[in-house]
């Protein structure tokens, strides 16, 4: 097999996964219907969708500690943050539920969603069970909406303000590169999973032979995604904060419009 | 024009203060003053490095030559490259933004002058303790990034290596004082109406710039204080023969050593951005992408530091991944010199001597910058890492673009503060010279490094074409020294005759020209209202100011300097905490020979440490009973601090006492080591802490709170909840979680 039949042909089928981003998007369309902002729900479905069903999923499942790392910035990362910019400006939270998100619980819901996944015991777990797995994508999920609530709640004055946003990220960067210089630099397997993988569609050849993936250099690979990559998913973020801070109106009178 | 500084002066001191004033440079508190100490001090230093430079020209000027020995052209480089860096450039650039961040934001004076004069003292301090190894003929011979482990006792058992790390943990402390300083001074100083989005970019690099060094420099005196352990207390950090790892030194010396690059080029950038658009007469362009790149420079410097490293041999992935972050930190550098270019195009330039400086920046820095970027080809990089290829690249960056715009500040601010004219002839002299001299020095270095030749070699064998190109090189050197040498002699006459500045001689908008040259003590008497970034231009043009930026009343409430410095410090300390935990974890995450963190006794330091953290919920009620006026219940919270902290420390004794019983002491393994280390700092810092709270205590109970509830109970609550937090670190990483690997 070559990584062009690999590509084509391993796709997961997961008929839960499946359903549950047709459920979603009818839900999308029913609740706030069709308009431009709708791509970022199509842009977010689409992560969610190649991190479960693509190629990437049959290697994160046991195969490629790498692999499952993209999986995870796939899911905490990336299809929260779609999936917010999807809603519409009107979408409000609850006053209780608000009060909950707390700028420290929401980072700290985020900086967990990336550690306490990558606990040996539970990064084993989530490679080797299904179930685990399913447990695992729903937290992330939810924990990347907590976190990114403060900085892209459709609602302007649900949001934290700008620079105290380029802090939040500048920690939440902080945070990651620490895990990903432990996971680089590491002599011991963090995810013993993907030590010896069981080859059930007999792509082993495949990974370590074209591929020359080793389980240290795939490790190496796995610390550097989440260290690099990841910090600049924030790093963009970070800028939309200092352009939504030096987009701000100059007058006070239509910034007092906007909150009322 | 207002009254002279004179008058103002005999106006509000009495004779005998006004005496003091002008005789008291060494015990000066005034930002201006301690600027101008700074920029003395580092122009010594560049006359000494910069004699060191030439000696070294002189020695590679002809083939087989043997006018210095090997061992004296080590310390020759070694020397000249720890000084330019510590010792000339940062206090250059500390010494403007000590002078000018103040005036820009319209504030008094700094926000903590009399940390602004310890952070400035240990400059030099630091300086004669570097040099004094020198005196004793003992320089360290190692480079300024003294690789491990040629950094280590068996490689270099003199003296050297220990005076260069103790004097670079003293010009680290002053330099985390002064990134303290200009943060709380910009945030919390500001004018009415300073607002943040209008900061002059001058000081919103420098702001900037203070959250690099806060997390940078912290690294490097964590590296430091392990090589001294390795030196002096013969422990095995960076040893192989005993399980340490010289890798680890370079990791850490350069995830330091990049964001270093940084501290030393946003500022510089700082001085481009406000001088570009002052002789090109029109506003900076695309400010927000000027202002907001940098914030992206400051993010990006702390993920490429592996970029110095692809020689080492780290694997295709590491290279893979830092060639690319690399590539990436020339977008927002490239955004900038687009900006800068846009705002000189179809601007009415005048050229004079800061704005040719800073032409010739523009050009050298691009150069500098692309021949940087060609080093993040890894192939590329594995061939000339080591060659005068890299040489010629970071001079190019250095000197080319950091020290011209240093040049360029030092032309365009002078008559600031002196309050007279440069002479324009003697610029041009010693602009031209040195931009002849620093191209005709460096340029030819690439062809040499291509060619092959070594950096770090005292002598070289006569190969085709090596001998001329070093001799132009060598040649071209003196035209640099000559320049400095106009540079100087133009400051000297200019001091004893200049044409008198007036307060704005240049036509420039933001706020240090709104005082008199030189500024009064007090820097200003009244200030122009401030709706813009060029609030001078609004004033002198009514008719068509520049449009308002922000509303006004945006984060009137400054908020509490006392507050905002210690949190500042706090996140320096975390850097230093946090690069000692990593290595813990780097060392232990495979069990050592000889004791292992499973020999510790986790029931009893549990114990003690539930005593430590019930500190930290005691000191929050001591805090809360201050606020309700109770001083009796702040003094019996507080107290009861002291006392929990007491049992904790007093505990971490018996435990030390325990295990040096059991034969455990630093040199014993390297879990040994890092747990020493570790707990050690932290323990010192529960001291003091302790000695912190005490004073408060003391304080408290004479009774001088009682009128208005002080900082310092704050501050020390900060700092004693931080060192709490760094133990729960601690804790886990050193006693829980080695248990379950």
């Amino acid at each position: 097999m070559n990584t062009i039949q690999f590509l084509t042909t391993e796709w997961v089928w997961c008929p839960l996964a499946l359903a549950c981003a047709a459920g979603a998007l009818v839900i999308y369309l029913r609740g706030v219907g069709w308009s431009r902002r709708g791509w970022w729900m199509v842009g977010a479905i689409a992560s969610f969708l190649i991190a479960l069903m693509s190629p990437l999923a049959a290697l994160a499942q046991g195969y490629l500690f790498s692999a499952h790392m993209l999986q995870h910035i796939l899911l905490l990362v990336l299809a929260p943050a779609l999936a917010l910019m999807a809603l519409p400006k009107s979408t409000r939270v609850s006053g209780r539920i608000s009060g909950l998100l707390h700028p420290a619980v929401c980072w700290g819901c985020g900086v967990a969603g990336m550690w306490i996944w990558h606990l040996p015991a539970l990064c084993n777990a989530a490679a080797e069970s299904r179930s685990v797995a399913a447990v695992q994508t729903v937290t992330l999920l939810g924990l990347g909406v907590a976190f990114w609530w403060q900085l892209l709640a459709p609602c302007e004055a649900q949001r934290i303000a700008p620079l105290h946003g380029v802090l939040y990220l500048f920690a939440a960067c902080i945070a990651c590169t620490v895990l990903g210089i432990i996971l680089t630099f590491s002599p011991v397997t963090v995810c013993g999973a993907y030590l010896h993988p069981v080859d059930r569609l007999g792509i082993e050849p495949l990974i370590d032979g074209t591929w020359g993936m080793t389980p240290m250099r795939d490790q190496q690979i796995g610390g550097l995604i989440m260290w690099v990559p990841m910090c600049m998913v924030y790093l963009g973020a970070i800028f939309g904060q200092l352009a939504r801070w030096y987009g701000a109106p100059s007058e006070p009178s239509t910034a007092n419009l906007h909150t009322t | 024009m207002s009254e002279s500084p004179e008058a103002v002066l005999e106006s509000i001191l009495s004779p005998d203060q006004r005496a003091h004033y002008q005789l008291a440079w060494l015990s000066t508190v005034d930002h201006k003053r301690i600027g101008i100490l700074y920029l003395l001090t580092g122009t010594v230093f560049f006359v000494a490095g910069g004699l060191e430079a030439l000696a070294m020209r002189l020695q590679l000027a002809v083939p087989n030559n043997h006018l210095v020995a090997p061992d004296t052209y080590n310390m020759l480089f070694t020397m000249h490259g720890t000084t330019m860096i510590f010792l000339v450039v940062m206090p250059l650039l500390f010494g403007l933004a000590n002078y000018f961040v103040p005036l820009q934001i319209g504030a008094r004076d700094m926000a903590f002058p009399r940390l602004n004069a310890f952070s400035f003292w240990l400059v030099p301090l630091g300086g004669i303790l570097l040099h004094f190894s020198i005196v004793i003929g003992d320089a360290s011979t190692v480079g300024w990034f003294a690789y491990a482990p040629l950094n280590e006792t068996p490689y270099a058992s003199r003296l050297g290596v220990d005076y260069w790390a103790i004097s670079l943990l003293v010009l680290g402390i002053g330099s985390v004082g002064t990134a303290i300083n200009l943060f709380t001074t910009v945030l919390c100083l500001r004018a009415p109406g300073m607002t943040l989005r209008r900061l002059p970019l001058f000081t919103w690099m420098n702001f900037i710039n203070s959250f690099l060094v806060l997390a940078a420099i912290p690294v490097l005196n964590a590296a430091l204080v392990m090589l001294l352990c390795d030196r002096l207390l013969n422990t095995h950090f960076f040893l192989p023969a005993e399980g340490g790892s010289p890798i680890l030194w370079q990791h850490i010396f350069w995830a330091f050593g990049h964001p270093e690059v940084y501290i030393l080029a946003l500022p510089a950038f700082g001085i481009i951005s406000e001088i570009i658009p002052v002789f090109s007469r029109k506003p900076i362009f695309g400010y927000e992408f000027v202002a907001g790149s940098t914030v992206a420079i400051a993010l990006l410097s702390f993920g490429v530091w592996a970029h110095h490293m692809f020689t080492v041999g780290m694997g295709h992935a590491m290279d893979l991944f830092f060639a690319g972050s690399t590539m990436l930190i020339a977008i927002p550098t490239g955004v900038k010199v687009l900006n800068w270019t846009a705002t000189m195009f179809r601007g009415r330039i005048r050229f004079n001597t800061p704005m040719l400086y800073c032409i010739a920046f523009l050009i050298q820095f691009l150069c500098g910058g692309i021949s940087g970027v060609s080093h993040a080809i890894v192939p590329l990089d594995w061939q000339t890492k080591n060659s005068y290829y890299l040489v010629a690249h970071f001079h190019y960056v250095a000197v080319g673009g950091i020290l011209f715009a240093i040049l360029a500040a030092v032309h365009y601010w002078f008559p600031k503060m002196s309050g007279r004219m440069l002479s324009e002839k003697l610029g041009r002299w010693s602009f031209w010279l040195m931009v002849v001299g620093f191209n005709g020095t460096f340029m030819i270095q690439h062809f040499l490094g291509l060619a092959g030749m070594g950096r770090r070699i005292y002598t070289y064998p006569d190969l085709p074409g090596w001998g001329w190109m070093n001799m132009l090189s060598t040649v071209s050197s003196f035209f640099m020294a000559a320049a400095a040498l106009v540079v100087l002699w133009n400051i000297g006459s200019a001091m004893l005759r200049g044409a008198p500045a007036g307060d704005n001689p240049w036509e420039a908008w933001t706020l240090e020209w709104a005082t008199t040259s030189p500024p009064p003590v007090e820097n200003f008497h009244a200030l122009p209202p401030i709706h813009s970034r060029r609030p001078l231009w609004d004033d002198a043009h009514p008719e068509r100011p520049d449009p308002v930026v922000g509303p006004d009343h945006e984060g009137t409430a400054r908020p509490d300097k006392y507050r905002s410095a210690m949190v500042a410090f706090v996140l320096s300390e975390g850097a230093f905490f946090g690069t000692l935990i990593l290595a813990f974890l780097y060392f232990n995450v495979q069990p050592q020979q000889g004791p292992t963190p499973k020999s510790l006794d986790l029931l009893k330091t549990g114990v003690f440490s539930i005593c430590l953290f019930a500190s930290s919920f005691t000191m929050w009620r001591s805090e809360k009973a201050l606020h309700r006026g109770s001083n009796r219940g702040m003094i019996a919270w507080l107290s009861l601090t002291i006392a929990l902290g007491g049992v904790f420390i007093c505990g971490q004794g018996l435990e030390y006492q325990n295990l040096l019983a059991h034969g455990m002491l630093i040199d014993t393994n390297l879990f040994a080591t890092t747990f020493f280390t570790l707990t050690g700092f932290h323990g010192i810092h529960v001291m003091v802490g302790l000695l912190l709270m005490l004073i408060v205590l003391g304080l408290a109970m004479a009774g001088v709170f009682k009128s208005k509830p002080p900082p310092a109970l704050a501050m020390v609550g900060i700092y004693w909840h931080f060192v709490d937090i760094v133990w729960i670190l601690v804790l886990t990483v050193v006693y829980i979680l080695p248990r379950f690997l």
